[in-house]
């Protein structure tokens, strides 16, 4: 272990560690080309969605515009706000930026930008368009926070931009159905005063904050529910009744990371009828992080409670008791790689993408014959899929598990065995972790922090993995039955494929296909029935115990049985 | 007799001159660099004083694990050079029968550091020399982030980058889209996996 002197980072010696000058010139000359060719790809620019500045005294529009897709805001339209002058140093392919002695140095078509003497890597390079130059949205967090002197962050979801001291929450919105209740979910990071209190057919939760960073998932209009949306220049977020709600309650929980959770159990008019609640008994003097709610009825006025205190119709069954079962009606089988990727290669030249097509094949025949799940294949032939895409497949046709199959590799021959991985969290750090949940906001590379850009689509494995961690086991144990296991049978890992999978997820190594035995192995018939025997079993044990119990598989979902 | 003496004498003087020459004028004219690591480019200089223990990783025996193996490398206080020595070390091929578990040919393009992060801009080859499996994968990743990670408490954690890009995987694995923290799980436990990992106890000096 290296015991180190000096940590801190020395940005002169981090510069000489960058950016090796040799074909410089040649980069220049192919930037210089791309700008003459600019005024043709100008015209792929389109009007987006303004962000909005947040500061103490204001909030004002920041126009931006897409340039094939990418996000991104003129500096011009930067310079007023953030006290930017913009020098012309004679140099086409280049533009500075200076904030008092702080200066910003862009160069079109290079990702990374140098910033008081130190490199940051933007999610895309600048632009110079007819004389007009664009950067990156994440500019602002990762370049434009560097030469502020007061706390800048970007929140991109959102599309906030907070400037100086302003307090704006995160607010990710839950809501969920089951039954004839439904549940308005509020993950408050971090926690913030609020007031939830009804006015006629509205149910308004305000915040006592300057703006509201509120990311609404899982929206839908119900029997209770008409809308649920922010409210236009207040920190509120507005949920609109219709006739048939009766009452709700509230309930604050404690929550990871200084958050906390308000959940608004809402009843319909029936029920609220039978049973009355009784009304709420705030506690004195606790406002501090607290829900607000009253029990039932039209016009009553709010209270306070504190987290983990509930106020309403607490004699009600919880949304997740009454929640039934889902049941796993669909599965979706990934075959590994495919097109020009061929995977892996054996030694005698059998490719990993037409082993695990082949075995997906096989699987897909006994599941419709002899379970009748519905199956969604990623690729039914040798066409290429993006990781993404597989995921996205899975989710769009609604599949109940998903398994992503592979055949392994080693440098070592001699290695043998199958592997089952399901998601880890570990290499996603806390703060991610945590925002797979809540949507903390997490640290940026160029100082301040940000909502993570993983959530939610790309952690939306995230609330399932103790699922899929279940449902690993179940597969391993089944296959070691039938097919040589690795030492390691079971194991977690940050396979891109998994992540974005919004049910149970697994990745099943099937073999290592390096291994001449095993590349026989993988490529005959017999094994390849073993291992969909094996799966297939794994599947029916999984499904069935995940019928036999009472709670829902995922109640924190939002996913209808 | 007269003339030999000064002969016998002459031949006497041009010797001292030539081992002068040989052992004093010719090192003071063309003194040696004093490197004897193949990271000196980037540290200079170095002696025994100035070389540390720092871990690298390689592929087990048996190929289902990374084993650590010390090295000694030139210490330098500035973590982002030190981070290029200790990737450039990593990088190059190990003494047998070590397997690198990083294709061979990859090249470090880049290393810097951004707060507690580290970038590591690798080229092509990483991806382009790949076996293509996901255990050579995560070791391929994990060798890398463990390297740094390990050896410089400051770096929490580390980006990977291929030819100064993001990337999704190096060959359709292990996501790469965000920085990496120190992850032991795929490293032998030199108390329960004794027979993988005898190297571990090797050390060596670059």
């Amino acid at each position: 272990m290296l015991v180190m002197a000096t940590l801190s980072a020395n940005a002169c010696q981090v510069s000489k560690t960058l950016a090796p000058t040799r074909g410089m010139t040649g980069r220049l000359l192919v930037a210089c080309c791309l700008v003459w060719l600019a005024p043709g790809s100008a015209r792929g620019q389109t009007a987006d969605d303004p962000l909005t500045l947040v500061t103490p005294q204001d909030r004002r529009p920041l126009p931006t515009v897409r340039f094939d897709g990418r996000r991104m805001v003129a500096v011009s339209e930067l310079a007023g706000p953030f006290g930017l002058t913009i020098a012309d140093v004679g140099q086409p392919e280049r533009l500075t930026i200076m904030r008092e002695d702080r200066i910003i140095v862009l160069t079109a078509n290079e990702g990374l930008v140098s910033v008081a003497g130190q490199l940051v890597a933007l999610a895309s390079p600048p632009l110079e368009r007819d004389g007009d130059w664009y950067v990156p949205i994440d500019f602002i967090g990762r370049a434009l926070a560097l030469v502020q002197d007061e706390p800048l962050e970007l929140r991109p979801r959102s599309g906030l931009v907070l400037l100086g001291d302003v307090r704006v929450p995160q607010v990710v919105a839950r809501y969920q159905r089951a039954g004839r209740q439904s549940r308005l979910r509020l993950m408050i990071t971090p926690q913030t005063e609020h007031l939830v209190e009804q006015s006629d057919n509205r149910l308004l939760v305000t915040f006592e904050a300057d703006a509201l960073d509120l990311v609404l998932r899982d929206m839908r209009s119900d029997a209770l529910v008409a809308d649920i949306r922010a409210v236009d220049g207040r920190p509120a977020l507005a949920v609109e009744l219709r006739d048939g709600f009766g009452s709700f309650s509230a309930t604050t929980e404690p929550a990871l990371g200084g958050a906390v959770e308000l959940i608004i159990d809402l009843r319909p008019r029936a029920v609220s009828t039978t049973r009355a609640a009784p009304p709420p008994t705030p506690p004195a003097g606790s406002r501090g992080g607290a829900g607000v709610a009253p029990p039932a009825g039209p016009g009553t006025g709010p209270a306070a409670l504190i987290p983990g205190e509930t106020v309403g119709d607490t004699t009600l069954p919880l949304l997740a008791e009454l929640a039934p079962p889902r049941r796993i009606r669909a599965i979706a089988i990934d075959a590994g790689h495919g097109g020009d990727d061929v995977g892996t290669r054996g030694p005698d030249g059998a490719l990993e993408k037409d082993v695990t097509l082949a075995v997906a094949q096989r699987l897909r025949n006994r599941i419709e014959s002899e379970i009748g799940l519905r199956v969604v294949l990623t690729r039914t032939s040798d066409t290429a899929v993006s990781l993404d895409e597989r995921a996205a497949i899975a989710n769009n046709d609604r599949a109940d598990l998903f398994i992503s199959l592979h055949a392994n590799a080693s440098v070592r021959e001699t290695a043998v065995g199958a592997e089952v991985f399901y998601l880890s969290l570990a290499e996603y750090g806390d703060e991610a972790r945590e925002a797979g949940f809540t949507g903390q906001l997490v640290p940026t590379v160029g100082g301040g922090s940000r909502v993570l850009d993983i959530v939610p689509w790309e952690m939306a494995q995230l609330r399932h993995v103790d699922h899929s961690a279940r449902w690993a086991q179940t597969v391993a144990d089944e296959l070691s039955q039938r097919v040589p296991m690795s030492p390691r049978g079971l194991q977690q890992a940050p396979f891109r494929v998994l992540v974005g999978a919004n049910m149970p997820a697994v990745v099943v190594e099937m073999g290592f296909i390096s291994n001449p035995d095993q590349e026989a192995q993988l490529t005959s018939t017999t094994f390849q029935s073993a291992i969909v025997s094996g799966l297939l079993r794994g599947i029916i044990r999984y499904r069935d115990e995940v019928e036999r119990e009472t709670l829902p598989l995922d109640a924190g979902s939002g996913r209808l049985p | 007799m007269k003339r030999d003496y000064w002969i016998y004498g002459g031949m006497g003087v041009v010797a001292l001159l030539g081992i002068w020459v040989l052992f004093v004028g010719l090192p003071r004219w063309y003194p040696s660099d004093g490197v004897p690591t193949q990271t000196s480019e980037a540290a200079g200089s170095a002696t025994d004083d100035e070389l540390v223990a720092a871990t690298l990783f390689y592929i087990s025996d048996d190929g289902m694990r990374l084993v650590g193996f010390e090295r000694r490398l030139v210490q330098h206080a500035d973590p982002a050079v030190q981070g290029r020595i200790i990737l450039e070390a990593q990088l190059a091929e190990p003494p047998a029968p070590l397997l690198s578990p990083i294709p061979a040919g990859t090249e470090l393009r880049a290393f810097y550091l951004s707060n507690q992060d580290a970038f590591v801009d690798l080229s092509a080859e990483v991806t382009l020399g790949h076996s293509g499996g996901s255990l050579e994968e995560l070791f391929t990743v994990y060798a890398i982030v463990n390297a740094i990670t390990t050896n410089i408490p400051a770096i929490n954690a580390v980006q990977i980058l291929v030819d100064g890009k993001e990337v999704d995987t190096l060959v359709g694995h292990v996501d790469l889209q965000h920085p990496l923290e120190l992850n032991m799980q795929w490293v032998a436990d030199p108390n329960t996996d004794a027979a993988q990992s005898s190297p571990a106890d090797q050390t060596d000096q670059l």
